[in-house]
């Protein structure tokens, strides 16, 4: 009898699930899981090194952390339909922050590198929301400004600390086994997720990416929803900065740089469209393991670098053209 | 209507009639539309006549626009057919329409400022040799052509530099040149005095009467003299059909307006006898004082009790709209106050609006109500998230969950389920997720801004006795409607809004004494 009314509630739920999803929804929310198992089925016939603990663990999961952190970074200005460019050039200009205080106050340095990640994301957001410039624009600016900064503090050149602490929190392993690195990740990631869904905030930004006026008419405080996911986006560049310094113990004003666009393109890979209210940072990871799958196996298998740079690129864009909500889009700019 | 204009028409028909058409320049026969649930034409046919000027006129909704719609390629019709001088034939865009010399003036001009008067004319059409663009020719060409329609302007001057009437006029030259190419065109002509002065109106009228000749017109307007002063013959729609038509010479405004209203205002169907009597209402709950909004907007003041239905209506352009806005503080009020359940605030923002326990239903649902990619319970529980546990900043999703189902039973909203799209949802129960918002909140007052737009009348009846359901309850509503039988029906008082603020006291409606439609016109014109 139970198992009867089991059967006949999946069989409704997929009745339900074919009569309103289109095809379209089917490649949005399963795209992205058949390109990553597509990827490692393809590595693993490739390469008998790929499927290794030893492998995904320190190769993969190591070299993607960061890139997680950035693109999870990114993914709630976008939820609301917003963008943050800066995220790579913070990163940049918290790791020479790091570097320089960590020589002077020591653990000191960790809250106020945090607050100065924030700060720099409220700049963002504040100009974003008060005086109605558009995100890409503010955070372009910004980025240009970050990277300058980062520059004159650092004369240009890489800059290193000695401070076997602060390093050992990047690179020591608290869980036998799991590189911190991968651990701090992780729990960000998951803090991440209980944001969009379980605050306030997390609702708006999905709401603000769907349509700001029916959110302003229901009585919320817009502009400070609006600035917000800027400063969760400051933080989280702050983290990442602060672990790229402790684990090499040195910044360059550069060394994130290339972060920007790989982040976006796993943040749209993921499922969160441009167009914001869809998506959302628990899916970020998958276009952020995509991409590190893909680096990782093009190297095991010792594809030219040069070539790889083309391949992610296409992949990128092929991925993005399916994944893309066309429902929400009239014109395309 | 002047002696003068009749006879001039009489004499155009004449001569009209000498002419060996035989056939109508355009004819509709059984043309019928639906939008999703809604039927918006049900099959309409009209024939216009070479050298004609036919009224169309009809209350908001009636189906006017969608009719015109049609005409102009915009909607493709779902049944019934189109013939251009007796032969048949299919718009399937506006550039078509065009090719068979059909084009409309629009409501809103629709020119671009920053572009000279010529190249507004030219647009879309220019005038070009290998890829560079003849300036000088279509400078030319568009002077000869306006003063060939004796619309006397500048085509060179921007259009920014127009005045509002000039403006009128090259839309009108636009709609010929578009259609040019056709031997008698039709121009559809959408409530063209709109925002017009006198003298533009008269220049409006001389040009009709002096092209009257070349083109036939179609004169859509909710001003009945001016409909009785230009056009021959008058059709009437109401309710997405054709009711009636006249000769206008026959017509007078009071047959007019019957045969716009038609219907007996049925009691039943607004639930009358379950109004609330005024000795049964409450204390005021929201008391507006002096309210004004830039020049446009009051000073307005009213009071509404509990449990009162408060209608408002008036011709569009009155600020009916506009004050609804105000009420939700979405348009911030320049001065004047507003008191809430003793509360007295300055609408300012929504925010404070929906503190004090004013909830806005907006006219347009898709683009202010509604997440429409969202589930009907993020819809729902909106505007309620805000003060789930105090200031702190998690959600209580339970208690979302819980007033959701709640108001899904509730409110009868035919939904797949709570996480389903309200994208998915037929128009009423979309408007109901709307309406539930603001009970998740329990919100004492609503502001509803055509609260049955667009949707079908089994959910009319429904958002009717809901309205009913919630006065019992003690929320008041401001309704502010454009269909009059449907405030009449609903509101225990109704105030008419003229140029931005009420024309006289709110007039009583209680079910005794409910004003007739009739009177409300008046008032309103």
């Amino acid at each position: 009898m139970s198992t009867n009314s089991t059967t006949e509630n999946v069989q409704n739920w997929w009745q339900e699930q074919r009569e309103q999803r289109t095809r379209q929804d089917w490649i949005i929310d399963l795209g992205p899981f058949v390109m990553l198992f597509g990827l490692v089925a393809l590595f693993t016939a490739l390469s008998e090194n790929f499927l290794t603990y030893g492998n995904l663990i320190n190769n993969v999961a190591v070299n993607s952390s960061l890139l997680l952190l950035v693109a999870l970074a990114g993914t709630f200005p976008i939820l609301q339909q917003s963008i943050d460019l800066s995220v790579a050039a913070l990163v940049n200009l918290m790791g020479v922050l790091t570097v320089i205080l960590v020589a002077q106050f020591g653990f000191l340095a960790i809250p106020l590198v945090l607050a100065g990640g924030m700060l720099a994301g409220f700049a963002n957001g504040y100009v974003f929301a008060k005086f109605k410039v558009p995100s890409f624009l503010v955070t372009l600016g910004t980025m240009s400004v970050m990277t300058g900064i980062a520059l004159i503090m650092t004369g240009g050149s890489s800059i290193n600390f000695r401070n076997d602490a602060i390093r050992s929190i990047a690179t020591g392993e608290l869980i036998p086994g799991l590189p911190n690195l991968v651990f701090w990740s992780v729990v960000i990631y998951l803090g991440t997720v209980f944001i969009a869904f379980r605050t306030k905030f997390g609702r708006y930004c999905y709401a603000l990416g769907e349509n700001e006026r029916v959110v302003e008419l229901s009585g919320a405080k817009v502009d400070r929803y609006k600035i917000y996911p800027f400063v969760l986006s400051g933080l989280l560049c702050a983290i990442g900065g602060f672990l790229l310094a402790a684990r090499l113990s040195s910044a360059s004003p550069d060394a994130g740089t290339d972060l920007l666009l790989p982040s976006i393109a796993a943040i749209v890979m993921g499922g969160t469209a441009l167009t914001g209210g869809v998506g959302g940072p628990h899916r970020t990871i998958l276009g952020v393991l995509v991409i590190a799958v893909l680096q990782n196996g093009m190297n095991l298998t010792a594809v030219d670098p040069f070539v790889q740079e083309i391949i992610l690129g296409v992949v990128v864009v092929v991925a993005v053209a399916l994944s893309i909500d066309r429902r929400k889009i009239d014109v395309v700019k | 209507m002047s002696e003068y204009s009749v006879d001039t028409k009489k004499t155009d028909l004449t001569r009209n009639d000498s002419k060996p058409t035989g056939e109508a320049s355009l004819r509709v026969e059984g043309v019928s539309k639906s939008f999703r649930h809604v039927d918006a034409l049900t099959d309409v046919s009209l024939e216009l006549n070479r050298g004609e000027v036919v009224g169309l006129v009809g209350e908001n909704g009636a189906g006017k626009s969608t009719l015109l719609n049609i005409l102009t390629g915009v909607l493709q019709s779902d049944a019934g057919k189109i013939y251009r001088d007796g032969t048949a034939v299919e718009f399937n865009g506006p550039q078509e329409a065009a090719s068979y010399g059909v084009s409309l003036v629009h409501q809103e001009q629709d020119v671009i400022t920053y572009f000279r008067g010529y190249e507004n004319l030219f647009l879309g059409r220019e005038r070009e040799s290998i890829g560079i663009l003849k300036k000088g020719e279509m400078s030319k060409r568009a002077q000869a052509f306006v003063d060939d329609l004796g619309i006397h302007i500048d085509v060179d001057k921007f259009v920014k530099n127009y005045s509002f009437n000039e403006r009128q006029m090259l839309e009108i030259a636009k709609a010929f040149h578009v259609s040019s190419k056709a031997e008698n065109p039709i121009i559809l002509l959408d409530e063209p005095t709109a925002g017009l002065e006198e003298d533009g109106r008269e220049l409006l009228f001389n040009l009709v009467n002096d092209l009257r000749e070349e083109a036939t017109f179609v004169f859509v307007s909710h001003e009945l003299d001016e409909v009785l002063e230009i056009t021959d013959r008058i059709y009437v729609l109401k309710d997405g059909e054709m009711v009636d038509e006249y000769v206008t010479t026959d017509a007078t405004t009071d047959k007019l307006q019957r045969s716009m209203v038609g219907r007996e205002t049925s009691t039943e169907y607004y639930r009358v006898p379950e109004q609330r009597h005024e000795s049964t209402l409450g204390d005021s709950v929201l008391e507006v004082n002096d309210i004004q909004a830039e020049e446009e907007l009051g000073p307005i003041s009213f009071s509404v009790q509990r449990g009162e239905i408060f209608g408002i209506v008036g011709v569009e352009g009155s600020g009916k709209e506009r004050l609804g806005r105000v009420l939700a503080g979405a348009t911030p009020a320049t001065d004047g106050t507003l008191t809430v359940n003793g509360t007295n605030v300055k609408p300012k923002s929504p925010t404070e609006m929906v503190d004090t326990g004013v909830g806005y239903i907006p006219k347009d649902r898709k683009s202010e109500g509604l997440l429409l990619y969202q589930s009907v319970l993020k819809n729902t529980s909106l505007a309620m998230v805000r003060t789930m546990h105090g200031r702190l900043p998690f959600l209580d999703t339970d208690a979302e969950s819980s007033v959701t189902e709640e108001m899904i039973e509730d409110l009868n909203i035919k939904t797949p389920g709570p996480n389903a799209l309200v994208h998915g949802l037929s128009g009423g129960n979309q408007q109901k997720v709307v309406i539930a918002r603001w009970l998740a909140h329990e919100t004492p007052i609503l502001v509803m801004d055509n609260v049955t737009r667009g949707i079908d009348v089994g959910a009319k009846e429904e958002v009717y006795r809901l309205c009913r359901e919630l006065t019992d309850n003690g929320i008041s509503i401001v309704l502010i409607g454009d269909e009059l039988p449907e405030v009449i029906g609903l509101s225990n008082r109704i105030a008419v809004m003229e140029d931005g603020s009420f024309a006289g006291e709110p007039i009583d409606a209680s079910p005794d004494a409910k004003p007739t439609e009739e009177k409300l016109i008046e008032l309103m014109v």
